[in-house]
Parts: C-alpha cells; sequence; structure tokens
C-alpha cells in the first residue's frame, strides 16, 4: 500500500480510507481528525475511486488480497513480450515505466486539485500503527505525513515536460498520464522507396508528433543517400541468365512445336497432348474436365485435420481477434489490479509481477458487456484474465469470460 | 497497546428522535448513525451493511455501518416524513483551521489521556495486589520485592501517549474542520428516471405495506427478495420481479424464472403496477411437477 514520491510517504485515496475504517490510521486535515462519514464523502468521487470500486476494493483487501490501481503503461505490448526482456530499472530499483507514468504532464481542473495540498495530514505513527497489521507495516508512517492524492500532484515547472507519447494530453480529465494509443497505425506512416526508379528529390518533414521532445528535423535531400544506394543494373554471370530464361522468362514462341502448330486448334491439341502424356496418372478427365472438380487431389492433403480445413465454413475466431484498433468504450475501464493472497511475502511495489486478474467493476442494473468491450478490455489487459465484479447494493459477484475452442474430430 | 474505537457524538441537523438523517454519497443513500439504523430496522427497512466491522475489520461476513439503502427505501422513508435526505458538498482545503474547534479537541484528548493514565495505573495495581494475594504463602522476600513495586507504582508511573486510546468516529462527529455546507436535498431527487423504476417503487410500497421484509434480489436474479419477518429471522418466500404492465416478456424468460425459482425452492412473484394508483397485480410461479 502507498508510495513515496518526492521523499514523502503518500497513500492513495481508497487506501487511506481503507486503514481508516480498520482503525489503523487517522487522518488530520485542518488539525482536526476526519470521521468515517467525512473519508467517505471526500475521498470517493469519480475523479479517484467511485463507491462501488471503493466497495469492491475493500472487500478484496478485507479477505487478503494485494489490490493496486491499474496503470495502462504497464501491461506489455504482445511483440514486448515475446521479445522477453528484463525489466528497466533506474538506480533506485523502480521500472521507469512506471516512474515515467506517475508523473502526470498535465495540471487538473481546479475543484479537484482545491483538496489536496499541505491541510491534509496523517498522524499515523502517534497512536495508530502499534496496531499489528502485517501489510500495514510497510506504510511505515513513522512521522508526519501529508497526504495528497495521486491526481492532484502539479507538475513543478522544473521538470521537463513529456508529453509527445501522449496524445491529446491536455484534454483527458481522468487519465492525463496514459497514451491513448499503444502502438503504430502504419496505415498512416509512409516509409518511401528510395530505390524505386522515380525517386523524389527531397523527402518532407516528419509529422512533429512523432517525434520525441521538441526535435526539429527538416526537409532531407536524396541526393547524397542516393549515391550511397547501388543504382546500377545487375550483371548476371552466364550460368545465372540461362536459369533466369528457364524458369521465369519462358517464351511459349519460342518451343518449336508450338511453332509447328498453325491454328488454334492444333495449339489446343498440342496442349492436351502434352497434358495427357504428363497428368494422366493423377487427372483423370471425367472428374477433372467438368465444371464440378474434386475438392482434394490424392496425396496433396495427408492429415484428416486439412481435409476438414478445407471444407469448414466457420473458420476458428479468437477473442483478441481485431482488438488491436478499437476505441475505448464509454464506461467501461479497468479499474484495478489483484494479487494472489498467498504472494503477500513476496510481493514488492518495485517489481509486483504479472497480477492474478484485472477488475472492471460495474453495477447490476447497467448493461451486461458486449464483445466489443470484451474484446478491448482483453486486449488493454494483454496476457491477465479481466474479471467483472458486480455490485448489487453491497452483493459482489465475480463474473469472468473465457476463451473456448470447439473441440474438431481429427484423432486419425 | 493503542487501539482505536469508533463511536459518534454531536448533534446533526436530523436529531428528531423518530427521524434518520440519509446521507448521500454521489447518489447512493447511506445511514451513518447507529440510531437511525436501529430506527430503519423498525419501520421496516433493512438495507445493506457495507463498512468493515470495527471490532473485526479483516473479514466478509459480518460488515458495520454505513448502512446502504436502496433507492426505494430512502424515498420510502422521505415519504413517510421519516427521513431527512442530506448531502455534503466536499470541504475547501483552502479554509483555515477553526481555531476553538481545535482547542476543544485538544481539550478532550488531553481529558481522555487523564483518565486513561488514572485507568491503567488503578489496572496495573490491581494485577500487583492479586499476584501478592495468589503468593501469600510465598516466601517473605518476594513479598517485600513486590510492596516495592507497589510503592512504585504510586510515584513514578507514566502512561505513555502513544499507547493511548483514541476513538476515531463513524459517523460526522459534529466537530469538523469548519461549517459543513449540508445541502438538504428536496424529496423529488429519489423520484424515478423511467418506467421501470416507478414500477419498482409501486411494487415495494405495497409489499411493505403488507408487512413483508424486502432486501436486493440480485442474487437470485429478480429486483427483490420478498420475507415474511426481519430476514434476521426467516429464509425468503419470494423472489419479486418487477415490471410495466404492457411489457412483454417472451416464454423463455418465463420459463427461465421458473425454473430458478424451482431450483432455489422460492415462488417468483411477477408484480406490476395496476392502473388505479395503490393497485399491484401479482402473478406467482411456482413448479407443480408432472400433471
Amino acid at each position: 500500500m502507498g508510495f513515496s514520491e518526492h521523499g514523502k510517504q503518500l497513500l492513495l485515496p481508497e487506501e487511506a480510507l481503507y486503514l481508516m475504517e480498520c482503525g489503523s490510521v487517522q487522518v488530520f486535515l485542518h488539525d482536526l481528525p476526519l470521521s468515517i462519514q467525512e473519508g467517505y464523502e471526500m475521498f470517493l468521487s469519480k475523479d479517484t475511486v467511485n463507491l462501488q470500486q471503493y466497495q469492491v476494493f475493500s472487500h478484496l483487501k478485507r479477505l487478503g488480497y494485494v489490490v493496486s490501481r491499474f496503470d495502462r503503461s504497464t501491461v506489455p505490448s504482445h511483440y514486448e513480450r515475446q521479445l522477453n526482456l528484463p525489466p528497466e530499472r533506474d538506480g533506485h530499483g523502480r521500472q521507469l515505466k512506471r516512474k515515467r507514468s506517475r508523473s502526470p504532464s498535465s495540471q487538473l481542473p481546479d475543484g479537484q486539485g482545491g483538496v489536496a495540498g499541505e491541510s491534509l495530514e496523517m498522524r499515523g505513527g502517534e497512536t495508530k500503527s502499534q496496531r499489528a497489521n502485517p501489510e500495514d507495516g510497510a506504510a511505515g508512517l513513522s512521522e508526519p505525513e501529508a497526504e495528497r492524492m495521486v491526481e492532484d500532484v502539479p507538475v513543478p515547472s522544473g521538470v521537463p515536460e513529456r508529453r509527445w507519447w501522449v496524445e491529446g494530453g491536455a484534454d483527458l480529465p481522468q487519465s492525463p498520464t496514459r497514451p491513448r494509443h499503444r502502438g503504430w497505425v502504419w496505415e498512416t506512416i509512409t516509409l518511401p522507396d528510395l530505390g524505386a526508379h522515380r525517386c523524389q528529390p527531397a523527402l518532407a518533414a516528419p509529422d512533429p508528433s512523432l517525434l520525441p521532445g521538441r526535435l526539429s528535423v527538416g526537409v532531407c535531400a536524396m541526393e547524397p543517400w542516393l549515391r550511397r544506394l547501388n543504382l546500377r543494373p545487375e550483371r548476371l554471370s552466364r550460368r545465372e541468365r540461362e536459369r533466369e530464361r528457364s524458369r521465369y522468362r519462358r517464351d511459349v514462341n519460342d518451343d518449336r512445336e508450338v511453332r509447328h502448330c498453325r491454328s488454334w486448334a492444333e495449339y489446343h491439341e498440342l496442349r492436351r497432348r502434352r497434358r495427357n502424356r504428363h497428368g494422366r496418372r493423377n487427372r483423370p478427365e471425367h472428374l477433372w474436365e467438368g465444371k464440378v472438380t474434386p475438392l482434394l487431389q490424392p496425396g496433396q492433403h495427408t492429415t484428416a485435420g486439412d481435409v476438414l480445413d478445407k471444407i469448414g465454413v466457420v473458420g476458428a475466431s479468437r477473442l483478441l481477434d481485431g482488438a488491436a484498433g478499437l476505441e475505448d468504450s464509454e464506461g467501461w475501464k479497468i479499474s484495478f489490479d489483484v494479487f494472489q493472497p498467498d504472494t503477500v511475502a513476496e510481493f514488492k511495489k518495485s517489481s509486483p509481477g504479472k497480477p492474478y486478474s484485472r477488475l472492471c467493476v460495474c453495477s447490476f442494473e447497467g448493461p451486461v458487456p458486449d464483445l466489443r468491450v470484451l474484446k478491448q478490455l482483453a486486449f488493454q489487459s494483454g496476457d491477465v484474465p479481466v474479471t467483472f465484479a458486480v455490485v448489487d447494493h453491497g452483493d459482489i459477484s465475480f463474473y469472468c469470460f473465457k476463451d473456448f475452442q470447439l473441440p474438431t474430430d481429427t484423432s486419425h | 497497546m493503542a487501539a482505536a474505537g469508533r463511536g459518534d457524538a454531536g448533534a446533526d441537523p436530523a436529531s428528531n428522535p423518530g427521524t434518520v438523517a440519509v446521507c448521500f454519497c454521489e447518489s447512493t443513500p447511506l445511514l451513518w448513525r447507529a440510531g437511525d439504523v436501529r430506527t430503519a430496522r423498525q419501520t421496516g427497512v433493512v438495507g445493506t451493511l457495507m463498512g468493515s466491522l470495527a471490532r473485526q475489520p479483516r473479514q466478509n461476513c459480518r460488515l458495520g455501518r454505513p448502512l446502504e439503502l436502496l433507492r426505494e427505501e430512502a424515498r420510502l422513508l422521505a415519504d413517510a416524513g421519516r427521513a431527512v435526505l442530506l448531502s455534503s458538498s466536499r470541504p475547501k482545503s483552502t479554509g483555515a483551521a477553526n481555531p476553538e474547534l481545535v482547542k476543544q479537541h485538544q481539550e478532550q484528548m488531553d481529558q481522555s489521556y487523564s483518565e486513561q493514565s488514572q485507568l491503567a495505573q488503578q489496572d496495573k495495581k490491581a494485577v500487583l495486589l492479586r499476584v501478592m494475594a495468589d503468593k501469600k504463602q510465598g516466601s517473605n522476600q518476594s513479598d517485600q520485592a513486590l510492596q516495592e513495586r507497589l510503592l512504585a507504582l504510586d510515584h513514578g508511573f507514566t502512561f505513555p501517549r502513544t499507547a493511548m486510546a483514541v476513538q476515531l468516529s463513524t459517523a460526522r462527529a459534529g466537530m469538523s474542520y469548519g461549517p459543513e455546507e449540508l445541502r438538504f436535498l428536496a424529496a423529488d431527487s429519489l423520484s424515478p428516471r423511467d418506467e421501470r423504476q416507478e414500477a419498482r417503487y409501486r411494487v415495494f410500497r405495497d409489499l411493505r405495506r403488507r408487512g413483508f421484509y424486502l432486501t436486493t434480489g440480485g442474487k437470485f436474479g429478480g429486483d427483490y427478495l420478498v420475507y415474511p419477518g426481519d430476514p434476521l429471522r426467516f429464509h425468503a418466500h419470494f423472489i419479486a420481479i418487477c415490471l410495466p404492465m404492457d411489457e412483454a416478456l417472451s416464454l423463455c424468460d418465463l420459463l427461465a424464472l421458473s425454473r430458478l425459482g424451482a431450483n432455489v425452492k422460492k415462488t417468483v412473484l411477477l408484480c406490476s403496477p395496476g392502473a388505479e394508483p395503490e393497485e399491484v397485480l401479482y402473478t406467482s410461479l411456482q413448479w407443480s411437477g408432472m400433471v
């Protein structure tokens, strides 16, 4: 629980409220302690964590799970997973990605920023933290600390703003630090073909949104690069030329027998004769010359699976097909990462590892998620399953959609 | 050992004995005070507890306050005049600390500290005396040592401040940071948004009038679970599903509902508000077996 920033130990609002309810922590505002009711009213809102999400959070925390907020930038893409890179770390042992995503790059509207600030203080150490809570020992609040919510930390002007990976960074009210798209959209990026015969004299300057920082790149002249390219025509040896000719450049008219044919009818006859000579064993006429021909050639497909594939009408599809390009759906988002309780002993905030599941909180009265939402959330989550926590006035049920392949009978 | 207790104190705007203060936490009605929970139960409004239980916070079987109410329950209480609807805006942190309240709080803490240190001292003395009484037949030297310890206790006992027990209030304690802006909501903030909600409210009111207790029925696929008495003493008899009168129900849905009811041994009640203002029509589905 909790995180440290600028040398101070801070708690997220839902964590602070949970610890207040457990009786481990007392939160002070203007030197007066807050009651639980005031904590609910102050810490829960649709900008931080709403009431239903908090219900799910506290339900799981009470059972012993480790629950943290979902951060989309920490999900490795499919390619990164394939590469199996070790996680990057900076000198403090924290993942670089996490660090980047924590520093918000845009100011928030005033209503949010107004609550935070120096006036909230948590005096956990004086009276509270003697209560032995194994997981809260990590919070270790031993001196009065300022509590601020994550989103409310304004960026000091000295920090260089890194906005280039965030699209439309200023107009995302809820998640100013999360990039919209994780991958490149290849259809819009043109890679010029420099070896083509008609080459452009100069390449236009690239789109500044694709460049890091304040880099500015001008127009690129092609002359020096083209000189470095080998644009001389190929000169093949005699053997290579003959091979080319025989394999790719066989002209029909070079054939002596074809030259002997004086009409189309004779040409057809020649072709039929040749076909019968070579392919008689494989393609009997009565089968292959009609309008309806057999599906397979004997010897072409050897397993029953291949045959079934050929006659299959409905193709197999997986949940993540076509999920890459989906836009974010309204109201459906992954809220939390959940780690199992028996890993609490080995759990490290700096390297949490792969979560057990990711949670999307919804209400019983709301709509059931449709396929589009399922695909989009499964894609966002990577290889971790997504669980839907459905809240019905205090009762929480967990649902999970699993991919399933219909069994095919290919045992022979 | 430090411990924190939870309780509430102080006056709230709705301090009539028969009225409850329903506080809204972003459109969910909640009851925070213990007296309110009791009053609501006496009028037949059950609700669900959703907070951590102070004595045993790390379990999910028994939860504590706040009590979450259904919209229909809150509306019923408001219509009967038994509830005051409140919604507080988030306080501005730019406001300065109220020095009077801070002083009051400090005084309370000091008083509590002195009381607790006295009680702790008495506690320790009692322990020593009991040990002495047990060791009456023991040797004289240990008796003397114990006497010395008793004397030392009288003179030099210190109760560390960090060992003090502090009360963490559940409901708003009245000693808050500044003038709370409690907005008294009008009763029509709970008015139904569509036909289905209106149907639900009318069914709820009618069943309440007949003396049944109602809770949420989401776990059984319906709108309400209907109990003949207090839910702590009975199992639910009915699963109530509220439909507007002219809504069509397909046969597949009907079959699914009756199967569900048969499996959990409850009768499914299809409820629709009628044309008259107080009229509600009920149809029950029960699996009777093969004819």
